[in-house]
């Protein structure tokens, strides 16, 4: 337990901060912590949530992936294409799938093969995914996705209004955990991030490590397309403009360091799951939405200078316990 | 003191330029720094000397003002003092420090370097003129043959030293300190270096140097103070000291700080790698290198910095792409496409010279550095990689190489250097390889440390696995190698095919490009 704890402070913290700011919205009105509105946290972190975690991945290995916001439009276009042409909807979803992985795979091709800076690489290829987004429905949205597909992820547990797709973003974040936590590769990511020169020399593949880092972002991104056109009923071409903002802003309060080499599933889950009670809870106590994007900024700000200064905080309690 | 001038004995002795009062340092979990109090006298060279992790730079770092954390007092000509922050300590202490790692701005020109934060202005804006003006005139005193108006980038690396110790005149320094200032330098920069550090003496400056070459010290010092894990042993004074008095008084025991062979040598004639006219055809770096390299075996590597060594392994171990020439490892022909990887899997790996910047991963623990290259062992249910296992393997490693501190969960970058050096060899001992490169093992590794990498390699070879062993330092070179290479400008110039023949001043000829 106590070895969890060590492991796992910053992580927690974010967590206790999550809780505080649900105590002042419930305080201000009790509607915040009813069973519905709880449900719907949990529904609008799945999007953000998704991204986050696929980004983080890249993030670890010092890297970034500007991309996902439109690969998540090539997804969900791609897949309601099919959909609406009549293919089996569990095809349509490995189609989609695949999709994200081409893209990513082609991020990593630009970042390990070319060696382009990621920042840049991936600010090329958001601007030609977009671009291939428009061309190929000329601005014009896919729409009448048939129920059997929008059903697979909008369906609920019995009637709990649990929708399956917060439960498949769950199990995301907890196959990126074992990922991360529990298997070489995992190991290997943190190791590129930590010091990728040191990481050669040990015999680590480190082209083929960030490859595998960009193909979980473009795989994770898909999810969320998915996710995305299951609710909606449609796609087109410019969803999710600005999302990669939004994910890189829950890793980054969830602790990923954007230098790479240190970050977590959990912590990546807590931010999202942070700026999701954030949002909702803004609904509910009825303040402006304008308002939203203020909080949001300085929640940013102070979780990253909280990570500034957390070793002066450490050494500051032992002294005085 | 000024009032004393010239008085000895008794009350009115020269005064103390440093004096350390009942200092005590801790870092999280260990105690770094126990009760130490000495002084320095004005205008004396005292080295400080101790084993990696002994708290000589924990030390420097308190005087410096980098640590503003600590218990005790420190006094500066006879006043105590507590900076703010290293610019503080330069600014209002008049102390600098001359970083063992060259910090420079490799795009400015030396001027700017020097001056820099504290540039001569002319209203708003920085006055050149007077700026080059002062520098020039500080180079000339310290006899650089280099100008204040050179891009830092076109120097070498001795002459970047000397920017440091220009930034410290330019702050009026009256106290200078040198933390191993020499690591970087060829022996002719070095003896420049001692030239203007026993001129800055003659200035009546106080030098403070920290090295982990003996020779140096006896060199250059005047007195040396002994530090051992953490604490004050003695201050020695050089001229009535030895070599011997000095490692017994640093760690406690004799130990002998030549490299040398205790075991007989292992070698075989049985050939495990061969190279084969490898060329550096992109940066030419290395040019028609051939060697053997038979099992058991240590094959020394000797050259200037530079001669291109480094880069010939790199090549070996899967680090660089393999452009032209050969490479066969136990008679199989490595393949074009070569990479580390491929390289740890068919058993050759390199423990790095840069161990700070490319020896190991600054964020991982101990555990985690240990475990990286030999992931496959820690398996449970063939997928899962077990954290229990990896924690078994580096308790097994930290007993038999003896690593200090004995905390697994320790970070790396957090341990002394010559234990960093043995938690990279246990990773590399944790897998199966049966060639490991050293490139420069002891660099920066103090004696005791030095002497157990020395054994440890006696040990690899006596379990039959070979050994490659970089070094610029002829005596490790000539001590470990069964066979001795040398190499200038990237070529090999010379094969000692055995101990009979490693002959000093001959080996040095070749490794300046000389024939015989």
């Amino acid at each position: 337990m106590k070895a969890m704890y060590t492991k796992y402070k910053r992580e927690l913290l974010v967590l206790v901060a999550t809780i505080i700011l649900g105590v002042i919205f419930t305080v201000i009105n009790p509607m915040f912590l009813t069973w519905r509105n709880i449900l719907t946290v949990f529904q609008q972190m799945v999007l953000n949530g998704l991204l986050a975690v696929g980004i983080m991945f890249t993030i670890l290995t010092g890297g970034i992936d500007l991309s996902i916001g439109c690969t998540f439009a090539i997804v969900g276009i791609a897949v309601a294409t099919c959909c609406v042409g009549g293919m089996n909807p569990i095809i349509a979803i490995l189609i989609g799938l695949a999709v994200g992985i081409v893209l990513g795979c082609f991020n990593g091709f630009l970042v390990t093969n070319l060696k382009l800076q990621p920042f840049i690489a991936t600010l090329g290829t958001m601007s030609l995914y977009r671009g291939i987004a428009y061309v190929v429905t000329g601005g014009q949205p896919v729409t009448n996705v048939p129920d059997s597909f929008r059903n697979i992820f909008n369906g609920q547990i019995g009637s709990s209004g649990i929708r399956y797709y917060v439960i498949v973003m769950v199990i995301v974040f907890l196959l990126a955990h074992m990922i991360l936590a529990k298997t070489r590769t995992g190991d290997y990511l943190y190791a590129v991030g930590g010091n990728e020169e040191a990481a050669k020399l040990s015999g680590v593949n480190t082209r083929k490590t960030k490859y595998i880092a960009y193909i979980a972002s473009g795989l994770c991104t898909a999810v969320a397309g998915l996710v995305m056109l299951a609710s909606l009923g449609s796609a087109e071409a410019t969803a999710g403009i600005g999302y990669e903002t939004n994910a890189i802003a829950a890793a980054a309060i969830g602790g990923t360091s954007m230098a790479g080499g240190r970050g977590t599933a959990l912590g990546t889950f807590f931010g999202a799951f942070m700026l999701a009670v954030l949002k909702v809870g803004m609904v509910v106590i009825n303040v402006d939405s304008f308002w939203q994007y203020v909080v949001t900024g300085l929640i940013i700000i102070i979780a990253s200078y909280f990570e500034f200064i957390k070793d002066d905080i450490a050494a500051f309690m032992a002294k005085h316990k | 003191m000024i009032l004393f001038p010239f008085s000895s004995g008794g009350v009115c002795e020269m005064g103390n330029a440093v004096e350390f009062v009942k200092i005590n340092k801790s870092f999280p979990g260990v105690h770094v720094l126990k009760d130490i109090s000495f002084s320095v006298k004005e205008g004396e060279i005292h080295a400080l000397i101790g084993e990696n992790g002994a708290g000589k730079s924990t030390l420097l770092n308190i005087l410096h003002g980098v640590y503003g954390d600590y218990e005790g007092d420190v006094l500066l000509h006879g006043k105590k003092v507590s900076f703010k922050n290293a610019n503080d300590a330069i600014k209002n202490g008049n102390i600098s420090k001359v970083h063992q790692e060259i910090m420079v701005v490799e795009e400015l020109t030396v001027g700017q370097n020097v001056t820099m934060g504290y540039e001569p202005k002319k209203g708003p804006f920085i006055d050149f003129t007077k700026m080059h003006n002062d520098v020039d005139e500080i180079l000339e005193e310290l006899n650089c043959n280099f100008r204040s108006r050179d891009i830092v980038r076109t120097l070498t690396a001795g002459q970047k030293q000397m920017i440091a110790i220009a930034k410290a005149i330019y702050h009026h320094s009256n106290i200078i300190s040198f933390d191993e200032p020499t690591a970087a330098l060829t022996s002719k920069e070095t003896e420049a270096l001692f030239a203007v550090i026993r001129k800055l003496k003659k200035d009546g400056i106080t030098i403070l140097f920290v090295s982990h070459h003996l020779d140096e010290l006896f060199e250059l010092c005047d007195r040396a103070s002994v530090f051992r894990d953490g604490e004050f042993v003695t201050t020695l004074t050089m001229a009535e000291s030895n070599e011997d008095e000095l490692i017994h008084a640093m760690v406690g025991r004799s130990v002998s700080s030549v490299a040398s062979r205790l075991a007989p040598s292992r070698a075989t004639d049985e050939v495990v790698l061969k190279v084969d006219g490898l060329t550096d055809i992109t940066h030419n770096k290395f040019k028609d290198v051939s060697f053997e390299l038979h099992k058991g075996e240590i094959l020394g590597f000797y050259g200037l910095v530079g001669a291109g060594r480094t880069e010939v392994m790199r090549v070996l171990v899967g680090a660089d792409p393999k452009l032209q020439g050969d490479i066969y490892l136990k008679n199989i022909k490595i393949p074009t496409n070569w990479n580390s990887t491929k390289a740890l899997s068919r058993g050759i790996g390199m423990l790095s010279e840069d161990r700070k910047t490319t020896g190991f991963n600054k964020l991982a623990t101990n555990i985690q550095n240990i475990a990286i290259s030999s992931l496959e062992k820690y398996m449970t249910a063939g997928f899962f990689t077990n954290d229990a296992k990896k924690r078994k393997n580096a308790e097994h490693f930290f007993e038999e190489l003896d690593i200090n501190p004995k905390i697994p969960d320790y970070m790396t970058v957090n341990m002394s250097g010559g234990n960093q050096q043995k938690v990279i060899l246990a990773k590399w001992m944790s897998t199966d390889i049966d060639i490991i490169i050293f490139d420069e093992p002891t660099k920066g590794v103090d004696v005791a440390a030095k002497a157990e990498i020395y054994r440890l390699m006696e040990e690899l070879v006596a379990e039959g696995k070979s050994l490659i062993v970089v070094s610029s330092e002829l005596p490790e070179a000539m001590g470990l190698s069964d066979r001795l290479i040398v190499m200038s400008e990237g070529r090999i110039t010379k094969v000692l095919e055995n101990r009979e023949e490693f002959d000093q001043d001959a080996i040095l000829n070749y490794a300046i490009g000389g024939d015989e």
